[in-house]
């Protein structure tokens, strides 16, 4: 190969990483894009250059879990003088483990149950570094095994921030469903039936448990999967995980949602149980970001969201139709 | 997919732009998008778009035109306000008797994924002998999500330097890592 056309590989090379970056940069512009293919159509080696480069990025970022955690256990390399220190800093870690090791290993895990009833959220720091954020009307059992962390989640939503750890994954037993983490962040919801999970950061695999048939989902951030118990079938779909996650910072965030899956979630920050007066409205789709404070409050603005009027009825409040208040 | 030529091909200069350059469209998404399946996805709309839109109006560039709509469609996408409020609907709508949505296609399932191992030493590998601060950029960005902007207030950089770091480390994991392409 000569030299001549070594050199325009390697001009190449950059051009196309140049581009790639210059594409995926948040002032990218519509110019940008028509110069872009311009010098794709210039020679088919751009083109190729182009596509080996994004090829190398997917390829990384689909396995950036896995190469993070390699990096933290690969120490860089240092001047061979120093290696003695090294090797001696693990010699007296190695040390430090078998001293502390016997204890960790007779005693048996423990399993905490966390709960939240109505309107409340919880944060949960675990001893392996993980954060919980349960939401209301949720409650999860975890157990820091040796070999792995369990999680068994029976009902509710929770914000999972979970410590990159290799030798530890992180299971969560929901249903049907197990989903597996090594380090990563993601909201997993189960109400009722329906199991949904939104991942914000890393990779989480949900697969089917038990006799399920079905394959393993691997999800990246941006992305959902909704699923029922006793259905093989998932749905995937992009998912803004700030939206699915509103309910942290006290509010609720609807895009086309049915209102029945609306009132359901209220339901479960507060008190008075809201009820539908007419099944069909269930199926009425509603948009919107609703604060929750004060559950009249929050009542008279969804109001202002779906074409609705609010009744008080018994011990809670009763949602009628109300084509005249369409919004 | 279905985007086949149609007998209107002739007559649509926009149409035939795009069934031209559907291919650097899609590498244009993927960039956007971060994945090729979703990339697809998104052309294969686009192509909806096109062909559902007032024929009418002159296309004085359409060239510009299609990447303008490959743009709002991004932003749509961020909105979350069409692909994945229909894509719900549609899901609840059949009855949950078949997977909806993208197969993520990128890459093998989590069993096949443990075969390569080895392939991941080598990744590893490549990224863990970069430049330092191109190693760090690429790895707060690509590895982290960190934006180009959150990189750069990380790195105490500028965003066009965390760019050109980015770049430089892209160039060279491409040059290790990718098969060779010939021209």
């Amino acid at each position: 190969m000569s030299d001549a056309w070594t050199r325009g590989d390697d001009a190449r090379r950059a051009q196309a990483a140049d581009w790639l970056v210059r594409l995926q940069a948040a002032d990218a512009t519509e110019a940008e894009a028509c110069d872009f293919d311009a010098w794709l159509s210039v020679h088919p080696a751009n083109a190729a250059a182009y596509d080996a480069a994004l090829a190398v990025t997917l390829e990384l970022q689909a396995a950036s879990d896995g190469i993070v955690e390699g990096l933290a256990e690969t120490p860089r390399r240092r001047p061979a003088s120093r290696g003695w220190l090294i090797a001696g800093g693990i010699a007296a870690a190695a040390a430090l483990a078998l001293a502390v090791m016997p204890y960790g290993a007779l005693a048996p895990p423990l399993t905490q149950t966390y709960a939240t009833g109505k309107g409340e959220h919880r944060t949960v720091k675990l001893a392996d570094g993980s954060t919980l954020e349960l939401n209301a009307g949720s409650s999860l059992s975890v157990t820091l095994g040796r070999h792995e962390r369990h999680v068994i989640m029976p009902q509710g939503e929770a914000v999972f921030d979970v410590a990159a750890d290799k030798a530890r994954p992180f299971l969560i037993d929901a249903g049907d469903r197990t989903v597996r983490v090594v380090g990563t962040r993601f909201d997993l919801r189960r109400r009722g039936d329906a199991l949904s999970v939104t991942v914000e950061r890393g990779v989480v695999e949900v697969r089917p448990g038990g006799d399920l048939a079905g394959r393993v989902w691997r999800l990246h951030p941006g992305e959902r999967l909704d699923t029922t118990q006793g259905v093989a079938a998932v749905a995937l779909t992009t998912a803004d995980p700030q939206q699915v996650e509103s309910w942290r910072a006290g509010r609720l965030i609807f895009r086309d949602q049915p209102l029945g899956d609306v009132v359901a979630d209220l339901n479960q920050q507060f008190a008075k149980p809201i009820t539908l007066e007419d099944p069909a409205l269930a199926q009425v789709r509603v948009s919107g970001v609703l604060v929750l404070d004060d559950q009249a409050a929050v009542i008279r603005r969804l109001a202002l969201l779906a074409p609705i009027k609010a009744l008080p009825s018994g011990q809670g409040v009763l949602l009628r139709s109300d084509p005249a208040a369409k919004p | 997919m279905a985007d086949k030529p149609s007998p209107s091909l002739t007559d649509d200069p926009l149409l035939a732009a795009y069934l031209e350059r559907r291919a650097n469209l899609v590498r244009f998404l993927a960039a956007r998008a971060g994945s090729l399946a979703v990339a697809e996805d998104l052309a294969q709309e686009l192509y909806l778009r096109l062909a559902a839109r007032d024929r009418a109006e002159a296309v004085t560039n359409p060239v510009a035109l299609l990447y303008r709509m490959a743009f709002n469609l991004m932003l749509d996408r961020a909105r979350g306000e069409t692909r994945a409020a229909a894509r719900e609907t549609a899901w609840r709508q059949t009855a949950r008797t078949e997977v909806g949505g993208v197969e993520i296609a990128d890459e093998p399932p989590a069993d096949e994924a443990a075969a390569s191992a080895q392939r991941l030493r080598q990744l590893i590998a490549a990224v863990a002998e970069l430049p330092p601060q191109a190693g760090r950029a690429f790895r707060l960005h690509k590895l982290e999500g960190l934006s180009h902007a959150e990189t750069a207030r990380t790195m105490g950089l500028s965003v066009k330097a965390v760019e050109k770091h980015v770049s430089a480390a892209l160039k060279t994991l491409t040059a290790r890592l990718a098969p060779r392409f010939d021209a």
